[in-house]
């Protein structure tokens, strides 16, 4: 489904992403590790389509209305939370997905008065409220406690037909969904991978 | 001083008496006002959107010509509208020269630059990740605009309403496209030139008060639609 050869993202005559080749099947579920700067966010930006300045080879068999990215910090739009769910909604009901996600009670609320680890789990249900088949993570679990974080996996558990791309700095935890985990590396314009 | 409280009690007499010739030229101030700045935010809104979001050749020499457009002088406003709808100029036909529609053409040239620019940057300003997680929501280009507009509501009402208080306080346009004709294209502004010049000075404050209310009107709604929930 992602077929990456010699990618390379250059900002200001700097490197900040490099792949060196990467494959990605449909309906895996992949982690990618790596400190910060070594360019998670910006290849999974890439993925989503949001930049456009690379070299080398991209090449996804999935269209850009079927690709959803959440931030690292997400931004909900001015409005309920149910509003923000309702957004892009192809998939289900506002209502299946706040569910899902614990969130139900939290409909009608203001959606900027919602704590950071609310915020993120909110994104989280707008985002599969589009029905992706390409969903792209930018650490999910941050700022989630043990409960939400237990929530979000599970919920991603359940997503069969959807490819699942997430990043983060650090291992994600047991029950999280990854099929694949590979390394991303600064500098040195190489990336590792290592089963899980 | 007296001059003054003789005025404000004039004018509050105009009111409670709803003086025909006041309410006429209240009531077309409005109307001609509210008409210019609809059709400019209909225009304006979008190209706004367009010019912050967009980019293509010549995009910043637009943005530069709305900032320099949002300074132009009534008077200028109303010579340009006067050489073009009078007679022998090219807009001479549709006989707008002395009519109320005279005076919405030449206000909605002073309100487009206004809404174009102040919703250029109240757009710009916006956090980038709004336009990022609607189009990674799958929004159409049209809910997108939509959206930017949603997220900068303060910014954009701001734009509409100090249009239309430059629209209705402007007297160079009403007075040079519109003649000042009792009945036709009389507007408070016009009125009250009308009345100082008579040395009717008394009557004149008075108008220029009930200018004042209209103008703290769109200054209440402007500021009623803008509060934020806490």
């Amino acid at each position: 489904m992602i077929h990456l050869e010699q990618f390379q993202v250059i900002r200001d005559g700097k490197s900040i992403c490099e792949v060196q080749h990467l494959d990605i099947a449909a309906g895996e579920r992949i982690a990618i590790l790596g400190v910060n700067g070594a360019g998670k966010t910006t290849l999974l930006r890439a993925l989503a389509g949001l930049e456009s300045g690379y070299r080398g080879q991209l090449r996804i068999e999935c269209p850009l209305a079927s690709r959803t990215y959440v931030h690292q910090q997400p931004l909900l739009f001015r409005g309920t939370v149910r509003s923000n769910v309702a957004y892009g909604l192809k998939s289900m009901s506002a209502f299946h997905w706040l569910g899902k996600l614990g969130l139900a009670e939290l409909a009608e609320r203001d959606a900027n008065t919602l704590s950071g680890g609310e915020r993120r789990r909110v994104a989280l249900a707008r985002a599969l409220a589009t029905g992706p088949k390409l969903l792209l993570l930018d650490e999910p679990l941050a700022e989630l406690d043990e409960m939400a974080a237990g929530l979000v996996s599970e919920t991603l558990h359940d997503l069969a037909d959807t490819t699942i791309v997430t990043v983060s700095p650090t291992p994600l935890p047991d029950g999280f969904p990854v099929d694949r985990q590979i390394e991303l590396t600064h500098n040195e314009g190489k990336k590792s991978a290592a089963g899980r | 001083m007296n001059l003054v409280w003789q005025g404000l009690r004039e004018a509050f007499h105009l009111i409670v008496s709803g003086d025909p010739l006041v309410l006429s030229a209240a009531w077309r101030s409005v109307w001609i006002s509210t008409t210019a700045v609809a059709i400019a935010a209909i225009l304006g809104l979008p190209l706004g959107v367009l010019l912050a979001r967009k980019q293509f050749a010549g995009q910043a020499t637009l943005v530069l010509l709305a900032r320099v457009a949002m300074a132009l002088p009534t008077v200028f406003v109303g010579m340009l509208c006067y050489a073009m709808f009078s007679r022998r100029g090219p807009l001479g036909p549709l006989e707008l020269l002395y009519s109320p529609w005279g005076i919405v053409a030449g206000e909605l040239l002073l309100a487009l630059p206004i809404v174009i620019g102040l919703t250029h940057g109240a757009i710009k300003s916006l956090d980038p990740r709004v336009g990022e997680t609607a189009f990674t929501l799958g929004a159409s280009p049209w809910k997108r605009g939509l959206t930017y507009l949603s997220e900068a509501r303060t910014g954009v009402l701001l734009a509409i309403m100090t249009a239309f208080a430059r629209c209705v306080t402007e007297l160079g346009i009403a007075m040079i496209v519109g003649g000042n004709l009792k009945d036709r294209t009389r507007t408070l502004a016009t009125a009250t030139a009308l009345e100082t010049g008579r040395g009717e000075f008394a009557r004149g404050l008075a108008m220029s008060s009930i200018l004042l209310l209209v103008a703290l009107g769109a200054f209440f709604i402007t500021t009623r639609l803008t509060r934020e929930k806490n």
